[in-house]
């Protein structure tokens, strides 16, 4: 007992110093990124400058927003395309530089751009308010000026104009502009239904669960384009569409005055609608076309998602067998207060959904830990879920042997942590074993969860498959085998090791 | 003084319910000691209040005049070694032979060397005589078997008393005789122990005293013939009354 005491005190330093730690980085963090903003900002008239000596344009954007900058697969390998890769490369051009696309976060992109890690933000980015307090934008390249709905070309008859939508289930990208027009200005009796993947969205309307899909017209149209089963029809809902920019660190007159060239110059010739949508819409379509939309051309994204998987099953595994022994000894220890909190932890984990749990890992904790990576807090979360069902597993392990070998030993003299060592763990190893086993396998499957917070793990990287080919089903079919063939020869192994161990211990 | 262990006002309860009232007793070195006493009158209870097994809920136990219930555990751990104890179910551990059920104790306690342990395992195996089986599962053995090995085992650590819990109630009639035997050639090398059986005959046998137990009281104590042949309490005349019948 007192050496769980001594477990504890250290588990308690340790929880201590990371949120002592956290609290320290919090404000830590804050002030430098207060001081990047004051001391290491991008000089007034420097950017173009820098561009011109370098010989290259450095464009940050985001690429996950089909059609205007999102990735194909050329030969197995990521290649950027979309309007706004063509938009960066007429800007390029003019310049007299090269083009290089660094891909981050969308979120990310602004501290880049301040911090000189970039040069130009051109990803979709809509000029607000609150964003030109940080950065300045150029004129608007492209506001969409409609949005569409997405139907399927069988329903071609039935609706014809907006009005036809009254009482009928329209879906929209959740948090889209478009969700936000439908909910304020939507049709009576119209329902709407939000979903996060446009992929998911089309699926839904294919498989009728919608009647129509609202999407921006960019959107709208290269679905369209791509897809010889949907129509369009446009809505005439009210929207207040304010459209996309170059971003631009402050000060820099000179640049922004070069792309608004740039961009008269393309909206002069209509090069957005003659040639960088097509182009764009060309490249999605690359992917739907039989000979490219094969899954073997995609095996690279599985494999990442598959390395990923197991990276989080491996880590979280670990996790969860030190806190699942440390959980499961403070149970059963004769302290009350480690025991209580042993209690208080297990059912609590135990009792809510592990999905909440990844999420508020990964924005509550985010929130003290500045750039806390989506994939730690994927482990974490799992590590501490399956932590709690690992103390249930070695607890109940631990309770299955007879009291009397636990009285035979301490009359022989042999101390409590001798006696678990000796006597107790290898005998309850045996029960403890399928047990965990089943915990193993439900984390392999489990791990597919942290893909909501935007981890490039399996299941997240089944959904860029979706996105780049068109195809629904056939990528999760995929997954669904890889899952299985995983699980599979995970349960082999630990039924040879399960074999290994009951041949040990009867031959001795 | 000659007492290894003394018992002074010893109770025990378990939730409102008394097993032990107020157990006063001595108990000599060299002398065999069985407690008898009809089911649940807390004789087990009793024995397992010895070693600390159960925890006392007042009242005192001194072994060697130390007194137990304030020890500390590492202190406690070391005063069990002097006390072997073989329980009703033997206990045996089933993730290591029979040899290394032996050895473990000596081992890990006492540091004694592989080698050393090992030959000390074997000449007890031989006492037993189940020096054949040093390499068997226990589950392997019969249950007569496990018993002998369980008391090698406990002999491993050299105790000076050898506490038994009902040795043979869990076992075959047919198995009954070779532990008894066992039990017996270790009374006669002059070992001090206590045990609690329901074999009447066996306990008139080796016994230098017979305690007779009955309601969480130990009602009598005496030599064999007194306490078999001229119980004074009630208790006791009608316990005997009632084995003899049958």
């Amino acid at each position: 007992m007192k050496k769980l005491i001594k477990i504890f005190s250290v588990l308690l330093l340790l929880v201590s110093a990371v949120v002592t730690g956290a609290l320290a980085t919090g404000p830590a963090a804050t002030v430098s990124a207060a001081s990047s903003k004051n001391v290491k900002k991008v000089a007034s008239g420097t950017v173009l400058k820098k561009i011109k000596k370098s010989g290259k344009l450095v464009v940050g954007l985001s690429a996950d927003y089909p059609p205007l900058e999102f990735t194909k697969n050329v030969n197995g390998k990521n290649k950027y395309v979309g309007v706004d890769i063509e938009l960066s490369k007429q800007i390029a051009k003019d310049l007299g530089v090269k083009c290089e696309i660094k891909n981050m976060d969308f979120d990310s992109l602004l501290v880049a751009l301040e911090t000189g890690k970039i040069d130009v933000i051109i990803s979709g980015m809509t000029p607000t308010a609150e964003r030109k307090k940080s950065i300045d934008f150029s004129k608007i390249y492209y506001a969409e000026k409609n949005d569409y709905f997405v139907i399927n070309k069988a329903d071609k008859g039935k609706y014809k104009k907006t009005s036809d939508f009254k009482g009928k289930t329209v879906g929209a990208q959740t948090g889209s502009l478009q969700y936000t027009v439908m909910k304020k200005h939507g049709l009576p009796g119209m329902k709407v239904k939000g979903l996060a993947k446009i992929s998911s969205l089309l699926m839904g309307l294919k498989s009728g669960k919608f009647d129509g899909v609202l999407l921006g017209e960019l959107n709208a149209k290269t679905y369209a384009m791509n897809d010889s089963n949907l129509a369009l029809v446009k809505s005439t809902l009210k929207q207040d569409q304010m459209g996309n920019a170059v971003g631009v660190a402050k000060g820099q007159k000179d640049l922004v005055a070069a792309i608004n060239k740039t961009i008269d110059k393309c909206q002069d010739k209509d090069l957005f609608n003659k040639k960088f949508i097509p182009a764009a819409a060309k490249d999605m379509k690359t992917a739907t076309k039989k000979s490219n939309n094969s899954m073997t051309k995609y095996t690279s994204y599985f494999v990442t998602g598959l390395e990923y998987t197991m990276i989080i099953t491996i880590c979280s595994v670990l996790i969860g067998l030190v806190l699942g022994v440390i959980f499961a000894l403070m149970r059963l220890s004769s302290n009350k207060l480690l025991h209580a909190i042993a209690v208080c932890y297990i059912e609590f984990l135990r009792g809510t959904p592990e999905m909440v749990q990844i999420m508020f890992v990964y924005f509550g904790i985010g929130m003290l830990v500045k750039n806390l990576p989506a994939l730690v807090a994927g482990i974490i979360a799992i590590g501490l879920n399956s932590g709690a069902y690992v103390a249930e597993d070695i607890r109940s392990g631990i309770n299955s042997v007879n009291i009397g070998q636990t009285e035979a030993t301490r009359s022989l003299g042999l101390s409590q942590a001798m006696t678990y060592r000796y006597v107790i763990f290898p005998q309850a190893f045996k029960n403890i074993w399928p047990a965990l086993g089943n915990e193993f396998i439900t984390l392999t499957k489990d791990s597919s969860l942290v893909s909501t917070i935007g981890v490039g793990e399996l299941m997240y990287q089944t959904g860029l498959v979706q996105t780049a080919t068109y195809r629904g089903v056939m990528p999760l079919f995929i997954t669904m085998c890889i899952y299985f063939v995983l699980t599979f020869l995970l349960t082999r192994l630990l039924n040879f090791l399960e074999r290994k161990m009951n041949l040990s211990s009867s031959r001795a | 003084m000659n007492s290894i262990i003394e018992v002074k006002h010893l109770k025990k309860n378990y939730g409102d319910k008394e097993v032990l009232k107020d157990i006063n007793a001595e108990i000599e070195k060299g002398k065999v000691i069985t407690v008898i006493g009809p089911s649940g009158s807390g004789k087990s209870t009793f024995l397992r209040c010895l070693n600390l097994l159960e925890k006392p809920t007042s009242g005192q136990v001194l072994f060697e005049g130390t007194e137990l219930t304030d020890l500390k555990s590492d202190d406690l751990d070391k005063l069990r070694q002097k006390m072997g104890m073989v329980f009703q179910n033997f206990n045996l551990f089933p993730n290591m032979n029979v040899l290394e059920n032996i050895k473990l104790a000596p081992m890990k306690v006492k540091g004694m060397a592989d080698g050393e342990a090992t030959a000390l395992a074997h000449k007890l195996l031989k006492k037993v005589g189940l020096d054949e089986f040093a390499d068997h599962t226990p589950t392997s053995l019969s249950g007569g078997q496990q018993q002998r090995v369980a008391i090698a085992r406990a002999l491993a650590m050299k105790p000076e008393v050898m506490l038994f819990d009902e040795p043979t109630s869990a076992l075959d009639p047919e198995m009954v005789g070779e532990v008894l035997k066992t039990i017996q050639d270790l009374a006669t090398s002059g070992m001090t122990m206590v045990i609690v059986t329901h074999e009447m005959g066996f306990a008139r046998k080796v016994s230098d005293e017979v305690w007779f137990m009955a309601d969480g009281y130990l009602q009598e104590k005496g030599s064999p013939d007194e306490v078999f042949d001229h119980p004074t309490s009630d208790r006791a005349k009608d316990f005997l009354a009632k084995i003899l019948e049958a």
